[in-house]
C-alpha cells in the first residue's frame, strides 16, 4: 500500500487522544456530581440541625438553605456539561471515521491516478474541515459552561465560608455547626479544584 | 496493487478477477474481488474490507469507470466481503447493494441507506445487470447463515464466495488451481472449520452440481476451472464439515 497522507497520518492519533482527555473530563465531571449530591445531604442536616440550634442559628440554618440550592444548581449545571461532552464524544467520534476514510480515498485516487475522482476526495475532506470546525466550536462551548460551574463554585465558597462564620454564633450548637460547616468548605474546595483541573485540560489547548 | 485478469469476454459482457496484492499487510486475509459488466453497467462481487479499498479500487478502475457501477453483491456479511461498502458509495452514493435478508440491518452498520440495500429472499432471486440475467443461489450456512452465491448462466461461472477457498501460503499465487490434489490440502481446513452444516452442504452440492459450470470463483485463493469444478464439489460432498481440528 502507498504511505499515507502525513497531515492525515498526524491527525488521526490526535483524535484519539482528543477522545481520551474527552472521556477524562467526563469522568471528572461524573465525580463532581457525585459531591453536589453529597453536598445536597449535608444541607439538608445542616437545617435539621440549624432548626434545632433555634434562633442562635437562624443565620446559619439560611447559608444551609442556599447551600442546599447550591448543590442543586450545581447539579443541572454538570447535566449541562455532560450533554456537551456527549456532543464532543460524537463528534470526535465521527473526525475519527473521517480521517480513516479520507486515508483511504486518498490512497485509492493516488494509485488509480483517475483525475476526475479527485473532487470525491475535496468533497471529504470539506467535511472533514466541516466535522473539526463543529468540534471547535463544542470545545468552545465546552469552557464556557466550565467558566459558569466554576463561578458557581466560587459563590458556594462564599455560602460555605459564611457558614463558618454564622457557626460561631451558635452557643452551645457552635461546634457542631463549626464541623458542618467545615465539611461544606472542603467539599466545595473539592470540587473548586476538579474544575480547575478540568479547564486546564490540554482538550482546550 | 491488485492484479487483474479477464476470466471471460464476450463482447462487453465480462468478469474480471481482482487478485494478488503484494503490498496487502499479512495480518490482512488475502480476498479476490470479481468485477462482472454487462451493457455498459458493473457490479462488483465481495467488493472487499475497507483496508484493501485502495488497491481493490485502483486495480477496478484501470478496468472499468468505478463511478459505473451500478451495484455490489455482497455473499453474506463479513468484513472482509463488504466493510468498504461506504467508501464505494462515497464514489457513487447510488449504487446498489445485493444481500440476504437476515443482513439488512446488520450490513449497514458499515455503510449505506434504506436505499442501498435490495433484500434477496432465502430462495434467491434474479438479478439483471444492464440486460444480463445473473442468478442469486443459496448457499445458506456456508459459511453464513444468510449466505448467496452468483452464477452466470451466460458465461459459466459460479461466484462461490467462501465455498472453494483457499488459504494459500506466500508464493502460491497463481490464477487458476494448477494441482487439484495439491491445493485442496489448503481448502480442507478451511472448509472443515467455517462450513457449519453437512446438510447444507449437501443441498448446495446437489445443486451446482445440475448447474453447467467452467469457472467456480471463491472468494479466496485461487480458481477451479473444466474438470476440476465437478472434482471440487464432488470433494466437497465427501468432506464432514463443522469439526474443530484437522
Amino acid at each position: 500500500m502507498s504511505p499515507m497522507n502525513p497531515s492525515i497520518a498526524a491527525k488521526e492519533p490526535q483524535a484519539g487522544i482528543d477522545l481520551l482527555r474527552i472521556v477524562r473530563i467526563n469522568e471528572e465531571i461524573k465525580a463532581v456530581v457525585g459531591v453536589a449530591f453529597k453536598i445536597n445531604i449535608m444541607a439538608l442536616n445542616a437545617i435539621f440541625l440549624a432548626k434545632r440550634a433555634g434562633t442562635a442559628a437562624l443565620g446559619f440554618g439560611v447559608l444551609s438553605n442556599e447551600l442546599r440550592t447550591f448543590s442543586q444548581d450545581l447539579r443541572s449545571c454538570m447535566g449541562a456539561l455532560t450533554v456537551l461532552i456527549h456532543r464532543c464524544v460524537t463528534e470526535v467520534s465521527v473526525v475519527l471515521q473521517d480521517i480513516r476514510k479520507t486515508r483511504l480515498l486518498s490512497e485509492a485516487v493516488s494509485l488509480s491516478a483517475l483525475s476526475k475522482l479527485n473532487p470525491v476526495v475535496v468533497r471529504r475532506e470539506r467535511e472533514n474541515i466541516e466535522h473539526q470546525e463543529r468540534l471547535a466550536a463544542l470545545r468552545r462551548q465546552l469552557l464556557r459552561a466550565l467558566d459558569d460551574a466554576f463561578q458557581l463554585v466560587e459563590l458556594g465558597g462564599v455560602l460555605a465560608k459564611s457558614a463558618k462564620i454564622e457557626a460561631a454564633y451558635g452557643q452551645s450548637f457552635a461546634a457542631s455547626l463549626a464541623q458542618v460547616s467545615g465539611e461544606f468548605d472542603g467539599v466545595v474546595e473539592e470540587i473548586r479544584n476538579s474544575l480547575l483541573a478540568l479547564r486546564h485540560s490540554e482538550f482546550f489547548k | 496493487m491488485k492484479k487483474t485478469n479477464t476470466i471471460f469476454q464476450d463482447g462487453d459482457h465480462k468478469w474480471v478477477a481482482i487478485v494478488r496484492d503484494p503490498d496487502r499487510p499479512g495480518h490482512l486475509v488475502d480476498t479476490n474481488e470479481y468485477l462482472v459488466t454487462h451493457g455498459g453497467q458493473g457490479m462488483l462481487l465481495d467488493p472487499g474490507g475497507a483496508e484493501v479499498f485502495p488497491a481493490v479500487f485502483s486495480a477496478l478502475s484501470g478496468e472499468f469507470d468505478p463511478s459505473a457501477l451500478s451495484a455490489v453483491f455482497a455473499s453474506h456479511q463479513d468484513p472482509d466481503i463488504c466493510s468498504s461498502l461506504a467508501l464505494w458509495l462515497e464514489f457513487n452514493p447510488g449504487m446498489r447493494c445485493y444481500v440476504s435478508w437476515l443482513w439488512e440491518s446488520f450490513i449497514p452498520h458499515f455503510g449505506g441507506t434504506k436505499e442501498t440495500f435490495v433484500t434477496i429472499p432465502d430462495p434467491g432471486m434474479d438479478i439483471f445487470l444492464g440486460g444480463l440475467s445473473l442468478q442469486a443461489v443459496p448457499a445458506h450456512y456456508l459459511h453464513s447463515s444468510g449466505n448467496f452465491h452468483l452464477y452466470d448462466k451466460q458465461a459459466k461461472i459460479l461466484f462461490s464466495g467462501d465455498v472453494g477457498a483457499a488459504l494459500l501460503p506466500a508464493g502460491q499465487d497463481a490464477l487458476f488451481v494448477e494441482n487439484f490434489d495439491t491445493h485442496i490440502r489448503y481448502a480442507e481446513g478451511f472448509h472443515k472449520r467455517w462450513m457449519g452444516s453437512n446438510d447444507a452442504k449437501r443441498r448446495w452440492c446437489e445443486r451446482v452440481a445440475s448447474m453447467e459450470i467452467n469457472l467456480l470463483c471463491p472468494q479466496h485463493g485461487a480458481i477451479y476451472q473444466g474438470s476440476d469444478v465437478q472434482r471440487f464439489i464432488n470433494w466437497f460432498d465427501e468432506l464432514q464439515v463443522g469439526v474443530l481440528g484437522s
